[in-house]
């Protein structure tokens, strides 16, 4: 039995290994080498990289990008959670017509849909044209190139990353169960606290975890939105593969973020 | 038939496969930087299958070609490309006697700093950084880059999101070279875009183009290439170069030391010589072209455009950026990373 399973198991481990572990060797062996003159990585292997992530420009880049994917997430939490249990308790047919909607941005790229995002908030976009021709306003507001348009492109985009489990989680609450605690003389808010909220928290644990970490390695996103004005640490990686050419610490910056990401997952667990 | 006789006939049949197949060409080029039929025409002509791809900058290219497998025989990286590109050994040397077109540049283009004598890269096409203003809505014509500090610029102004560009820009502001390795000088330029930082709208490059035409920009910091673009679509926008220093950049046709069909990747370079393609590119791209016989064939009014080919005294007044040293490139990295975490 056992023998059988770990037979049925194989393939998974291997693409596992080739395609998850092995890489990561590699990031992890580039890390600790030095900088190749044109890219790439050369010897002599050194902790210098993982020495300059100590520099307070670095740090401060990881803290804010920790506070912008923090944020995001909890607004992806504020703005996703009514509207997965309005889809969860929705009748069976609109629910497949509004898990479709959710779904329906998905079905372009994320590049278009930022670049969409910039046509509407431009001084000439679509907003700013309405609100000054109703005569709310006579200048402009500038509403692309800063924190609140990244803030916006990171909640729109991955909002669907928070809905979707957290539906899987609502969806299976059996509607008795609320009927139960009525009848046991719970008020619909103690009902909501202390059925539908302890139920759904795996969905919003996941959730969370895909928003959070798709925010903190983003690096389209400032970019676009933000008009290259502002710098997340997922920039900063970029930006050692390509204009910096510092392979190594472009490596080390990457992988710190992930020890970052999961010992940030586990506090929570705990 | 038998077993023997079928094994015999497999290897004639393999190679008459081979001899029936079109030969093949792989190009990898920027995006939008060729003629709607350059490759259909050079296709049809020679008689062979060009898989055409494209990148979006030099790093791009640079992360494709470097481990020196990538499948691609004929790419054009920019002039400070060319020399890196050599010293990794990614470069197969050019054989002259098969470029026999490389005449019709013009003898500026024809020793250029950074391969003086063309051994390993063929000019395509080149362009030069400057600035782009609306005529009729921004208060002042721009003369050198220290307008681009003017506070009535405030949120009207964009800077390329480009190290070397907008470092350039401050260093020639400054009276230092635009490509400057000093590191005081990349320091003291560092100060001043600090400083500028607030009058910035945004560090964007190519999308500059959409925001000149709409006037939600005004003035912008932008190459003649991406300038023009903005003229086509808008006949408020004008293209300046600056009193200052500023750059050009020139993208050049290399032949990879991987590719195994450099005869024909030859042929098409010496193609892109001809004048009436390498016009045709420069006029679709709206971009300028370094071929003189190229040039000659364009009209009288393109010819006389400022914005694409400024006059003599003018380009004497540029510089071209040519590689620098690794330290200065992760210094100048550094200062770029304080200006944006700033």
């Amino acid at each position: 039995m056992h023998r059988l399973r770990a037979w049925f198991l194989a393939p998974a481990r291997l693409v596992n290994l080739v395609c998850f572990v092995l890489p990561l060797c590699i990031v992890l062996a580039y890390s600790l080498l030095s900088r190749g003159v044109y890219g790439g990585v050369e010897l002599p292997w050194t902790f210098d990289n993982y020495r300059r992530l100590f520099d307070p420009l670095y740090a401060g880049i990881f803290l804010r990008s920790l506070w912008i994917a923090g944020l995001s997430t909890a607004l992806c939490l504020v703005l996703g959670s009514p509207l997965a249990w309005f889809t969860a308790r929705a009748d069976r047919k609109r629910r497949n017509l509004y898990l479709n909607l959710v779904m329906i941005p998905f079905w372009t790229s994320f590049l278009v849909r930022t670049y969409a995002w910039m046509f509407l908030l431009r001084d000439t976009g679509l907003i700013n044209t309405a609100l000054m021709s109703v005569g709310l306003i006579s200048e402009p507001l500038p509403l692309l190139y800063n924190n609140g348009a990244v803030m916006l492109g990171l909640v729109y985009g991955y909002l669907p990353f928070l809905v979707l489990p957290l539906y899987t989680s609502l969806e299976k609450i059996d509607p008795s169960m609320l009927e139960a605690a009525s009848d046991l003389g719970a008020k619909p808010s103690t009902a909501f606290w202390t059925v539908v909220v302890p139920m759904a928290k795996p969905g919003m644990r996941a959730g969370s975890i895909l928003v959070f970490i798709s925010c903190i390695g983003t690096y389209l996103t400032p970019d676009l939105l933000g008009g290259s004005k502002t710098i997340m640490i997922g920039n900063v990686v970029q930006n050692q593969f390509t204009a910096a050419r510092d392979w190594p610490f472009g490596a080390a910056c990457s992988l710190v973020l992930m020890g970052l990401v999961m010992l940030f997952l586990r506090s929570d667990e705990l | 038939m038998n077993r023997r006789l079928f094994l015999l006939s497999v290897p004639g049949a393999l190679a008459g496969c081979m001899r029936s197949r079109t030969k093949r060409l792989n190009v990898m080029n920027w995006g939008d930087y060729i003629g709607a039929t350059t490759i259909r025409d050079f296709e049809r002509e020679f008689q062979v299958k060009v898989r055409y791809g494209t990148y979006d900058n030099n790093e791009e290219l640079f992360g494709k070609v470097m481990g020196g497998n990538s499948g691609w025989d004929v790419v054009f990286p920019t002039q400070n490309r060319v020399d890196p590109m050599r010293q990794l050994g990614l470069l197969a040397p050019l054989d002259h006697t098969r470029l026999p077109s490389l005449n019709n540049l013009f003898p500026r283009f024809q020793k250029p700093l950074w391969d003086s004598s063309l051994d390993w890269c063929v000019p395509y096409m080149w362009t030069t950084s400057g600035i782009a203003y609306n005529a009729r809505l921004y208060h002042a014509a721009p003369e050198s880059w220290k307008d681009l500090w003017d506070e009535r610029a405030r949120g009207k102004l964009t800077m390329l999101d480009d190290v070397d560009d907008v470092f350039g820009a401050a260093l020639a502001k400054l009276g230092y070279p635009y490509n400057s390795a000093n590191p005081d000088h990349l320091r003291h330029a560092q100060r001043e875009i600090v400083a500028q930082k607030p009058l910035v709208r945004a560090y964007i490059s190519t999308e500059a183009r959409d925001q000149m035409v709409a006037g939600d920009v005004l003035i912008a910091q932008t190459f003649a290439t991406t300038a023009q673009l903005a003229i086509d679509g808008n006949a408020d926008v004008v293209y300046r170069h600056p009193k200052d220093p500023f750059a050009v950049y020139c993208d050049c046709g290399v032949i990879l030391r991987e590719s195994t069909r450099t005869e024909l990747a030859h042929e098409f370079l010496n193609y892109t010589l001809r004048p009436d393609v390498s016009a045709g590119i420069a006029q679709t791209i709206r971009t300028a072209t370094p071929n003189q016989k190229a040039f000659e064939l364009l009209s009288a009014t393109a010819r006389a455009n400022a914005t694409l080919y400024p006059p003599a005294e003018v380009l004497d007044r540029a510089e071209w950026p040519l590689p620098l040293p690794p330290e200065i490139v992760r210094l100048r990295d550094r200062l770029w990373t304080e200006v944006k975490a700033g």
